[in-house]
């Protein structure tokens, strides 16, 4: 029990102290993750509004590959793109393996499944008015799109908040593809599983902690949205 | 004169089960015309073509004289044709925001948005409604912002899919004199209903469904007719 207690107290000191190392790796899991979950969204919300309101031949193959993707272990998501990557890969000559660019192509394949697919959700669950009254009122088929968009917003930021929560706590892409650098592409995940093999299990906790602090805002922001 | 709408050959399939067939239809300016038919019949429908929200399969839609086609025409020729759905949908915000949609996408801003809104909600009767949260208006006000919301945009064809079904009666008239104002100032205002005598009030002409197709004028006396004394009954 001293263990524990030491070691959360010898936690807690490095937080407050803000010891640059849990700095380094709190900024990269963060950056790495918003600019992911950013591109992400680039594509995940209007692939998802494409697939909820569209009538093609093959959407629900294309439902079961999204929801197939988002169930990917993120160790297979890094495989596969480390063979894209990898100097002998048909994208190695772009020397991207290894970088904090690595780890963002990674989140944002890991993410945009869960953000396309809670779009649909979102989308398929919208008046189905809403489309036929903004075109009745003027407006082209992108302008009603993004009508619908507004008006099940929460649904949307939800999507986006939950594809967050999935790419800030992973740690197979980062480790794969980031490659656990030292104040480079370091981040809380991998720097937990790292540390705590060292016998570092302070500096561990420590990380833990602000990760589950993430967490838990990430998840309060997301219920209530499913509030409104 | 030219018809402001044409139907020609017009064939629209739903399901295998449902198909509306129309020879040939003409609208004309500044007119009022009232579907009217069982449920069923192909009214809804045919409004959701007239308002080109739904290609036919078949034939072709006129627009003063024009065939309508696809991609930007069809989006252009839709900012003249308006169409009131029976549940009208309301957008998230306030009734300001809700008539405002339609003038924004048609750059119409300021001063002179603000006075058509209001102007338009005046002829409704809900003057000072500006403010109002769409979504906390009752049914009856729901349908007026609607109507506001077509109107404001002046179109040359108003579409309006039995807009009086479950309005109390206060409204009714008021309502209808907003409608029958309207072709006075050029509008061909295109209504389906139930109400027999809403075509003598609104001095309409009336075209009656069944199963999707047009009957004769004769028929549709008759039936007009039958409907009424059924009413009375």
């Amino acid at each position: 029990m001293d263990f524990l207690t030491e070691s959360l107290r010898a936690a807690l000191s490095l937080i407050l102290a803000l010891d640059p190392e849990v700095v380094g790796a709190v900024w990269t899991s963060l950056y790495t993750s918003m600019a992911g979950i950013l591109l992400a969204a680039l594509v995940g919300i209007p692939l998802g509004t494409l697939i909820g309101v569209g009538h093609f031949t093959g959407r629900r193959a294309v439902l079961t590959l999204l929801n197939t993707l988002m169930a990917l272990p993120t160790v297979v998501v890094g495989l596969v793109i480390y063979g894209f990557l990898s100097r002998q890969g048909p994208l190695g000559a772009w020397g991207l393996l290894f970088t904090p660019m690595a780890m963002i192509v990674g989140q944002t394949v890991l993410a945009a499944p869960i953000v396309a697919n809670y779009t649909v959700a979102a989308v398929t669950g919208a008046d189905p008015r809403i489309i036929n009254t903004a075109l009745t009122l003027g407006a082209g088929r992108l302008r009603a799109a993004w009508q619908l968009l507004l008006e099940v917003r929460f649904g949307v930021i939800a999507a986006v908040v939950a594809g967050f929560g999935r790419v800030i706590a992973e740690v197979g892409v980062a480790m794969m593809l980031g490659g656990n650098i030292r104040g480079y592409t370091r981040t809380m995940t991998t720097a937990i599983a790292l540390e705590t093999s060292k016998g570092e299990f302070a500096f561990g906790l420590a990380l833990g902690l602000v990760l589950m602090t993430v967490a838990l805002v990430v998840n309060l922001f997301l219920n209530l949205l499913q509030q409104r | 004169m030219e018809p402001i709408l044409s139907l020609h050959h017009l064939e629209y399939r739903r399901g295998g089960q449902f198909t509306l067939n129309i020879d040939h239809l003409d609208f004309q300016a500044g007119r009022v015309y009232l579907l009217a038919g069982p449920n069923g019949a192909g009214k809804s429908t045919l409004l959701q073509l007239l308002g080109l929200l739904l290609p036919p399969d078949r034939g072709e839609i006129l627009f003063a004289g024009s065939a309508v086609q696809g991609g930007a025409q069809r989006q252009r020729l839709r900012r003249q044709i308006t169409l009131v759905e029976q549940s009208p949908f309301m957008f998230d915000g306030t009734v300001y925001d809700n008539l405002a949609f339609g003038l924004r996408l048609r750059d119409v801003r300021g001063d002179l948005q603000r006075h058509r809104i209001a102007s338009a909600l005046e002829k409704v009767g809900l003057q000072g409604f500006e403010s109002r949260q769409a979504s906390a208006l009752s049914g009856g006000e729901t349908r007026r912002v609607a109507l506001a919301r077509a109107m404001v945009l002046r179109p040359k064809v108003l579409l309006l899919d039995e807009p009086t079904a479950g309005l109390d009666r206060d409204s009714l008239p008021l309502f209808e004199s907003c409608l029958a104002a309207l072709p006075g100032e050029g509008v061909t205002v295109i209504i389906s209903t139930h109400d027999a005598e809403q075509s003598r009030r609104l001095r309409g002409e009336v075209l009656r469904l069944e199963a999707g197709r047009l009957i004769s004028p004769e028929a549709v006396e008759s039936a007009m007719t039958f409907s009424a004394m059924e009413g009375a009954v």
